[in-house]
């Protein structure tokens, strides 16, 4: 499956905000008819969003793997080693990955930060901020205390709930690209995500996930049940269980390639 | 939001081929039209949607963006669809948006409204100089 790794790669490496790094181990499995053999290697991991990264060095130019944490769990896992947890995912036929940390603070940092790591979860949280948002408008503006209180010069309307959110928003537009500011806001205005209209009704959650969730960090939101964090995408993990073999099994042969282009002066 | 389909031609030059795309958080999948396994996916981080011609919309990427992936819809209401969704389908404009939600509540409010999560000292929403 193709993907735009150099853009991938890019991303990895580039200083736009990471939510977390470190030195991690990972399982590393072998499966022969024969013989089974457990071992783990060290890499340097980071997190970007609703990505993971790792690398082989600290300062390797582009990441050899990639996990997308959507529609997976984190939990603490049995090992023989100490401080090990796992990310699972839904797809019955998806890898899960073990990694260790070198302590247990360290191991819960990252099982903190991995759990509320998806896009999904973002999302919720916006939409929720957004709502909240408007309500407080609204109050304000039923209280009919003036309607500029607190806007300085912004172009907003409080008996709007449709924000439009021009100068106040960081000169960044657009998927993270500040030097692309289409001249102006994003079209349309409100930074909320389109509802997901359409999409179908989630099917009913599989006990273990409950469980998995709960226990992981000690129930990610109190705002938010259970209900609205269960986001099973199971017609898109196939994607990313794709997206995550891909990485394992060829990320050698298109490092080579793309050294070999580089090489060339391949632009 | 739903996924969508739509024809597509992908980078390279004059020539057009259908393809299933799907938009599945900040990923662009790609399928052959009769396939369950994408044949392809684009990372949407770090990259400028264009509309450019009537049906036809591009998308490039920071450190190449020269090379553009156009994509032909089938009608133009449905490009700009594309377009508005595409926009908003980053994990760093969710990341702004939330930032900058959480700042207006509290200047409205003078609440964080990501206590009531366990969030509010994660260093991804904070402000960038305004707090440590």
């Amino acid at each position: 499956m193709k993907l735009n790794e150099r853009s991938v790669a890019h991303y990895a490496t580039c200083n736009s905000p990471t939510d977390h790094a470190g030195f991690l181990r990972k399982r590393v499995e072998r499966h022969h008819v024969h013989h089974h053999g457990t071992s783990y290697q060290r890499l340097w991991f980071v997190l970007k969003g609703n990505l993971l990264f790792y690398f082989e060095e600290r300062e390797s130019r582009e990441p050899v793997g990639l996990v997308v944490l959507e529609g997976c769990t984190v939990e603490l896992c049995e090992a023989t080693e100490e401080f090990a947890f796992a990310i699972r995912f839904d797809d019955a036929g998806a890898r899960a990955y073990v990694l260790v940390a070198d302590g247990q603070a360290i191991m819960e940092a990252w099982v903190k930060a991995l759990s509320r790591a998806s896009f999904d979860y973002m999302r919720l949280v916006v939409r929720e901020l957004e709502k909240q948002l408007e309500e407080a408008c609204k109050s304000l503006a039923a209280c009919h205390k003036s309607p500029r209180r607190s806007s300085s010069g912004k172009k907003r309307h409080l008996s709007n709930p449709a924000l439009q959110p021009p100068q106040e928003k960081p000169t960044t537009l657009e998927n993270g690209y500040s030097t692309w500011s289409s001249g102006g806001c994003v079209a349309g205005g409100a930074p909320c995500i389109d509802h997901d209209g359409g999409q179908t009704k989630p099917p009913p959650l599989p006990p273990r996930r409950r469980s998995a969730t709960g226990s992981a960090t000690g129930s990610p939101a109190p705002g938010l049940t259970p209900a609205m964090l269960e986001n099973p995408m199971s017609p898109e993990t196939i994607c990313f269980s794709k997206l995550h073999s891909w990485y394992g099994q060829e990320i050698a042969v298109l490092r080579r390639e793309w050294q070999e282009r580089q090489k060339r002066g391949h632009p | 939001p739903a996924p969508r389909a739509s024809a597509l031609l992908p980078a390279v030059p004059a020539v057009l081929k259908k393809r299933l795309v799907k938009l599945v958080v900040n990923f662009l999948f790609y399928f052959r039209t009769d396939e369950a396994e994408p044949i392809g996916a684009l990372l949407l981080e770090h990259c400028k949607i264009t509309k450019e011609e009537e049906n036809v919309f591009s998308i490039s990427f920071l450190e190449e963006p020269e090379r553009k992936y156009c994509f032909e819809c089938a009608t133009e209401e449905q490009c700009q669809e594309w377009v508005e969704a595409l926009k908003r389908a980053s994990y760093e404009f969710l990341r702004r948006s939330l930032i900058f939600y959480r700042n207006e509540i509290q200047k409205m409010t003078g609440k964080d409204p990501l206590e009531q999560y366990g969030i509010s000292e994660e260093a991804r929403f904070q402000l960038g100089a305004h707090r440590q």
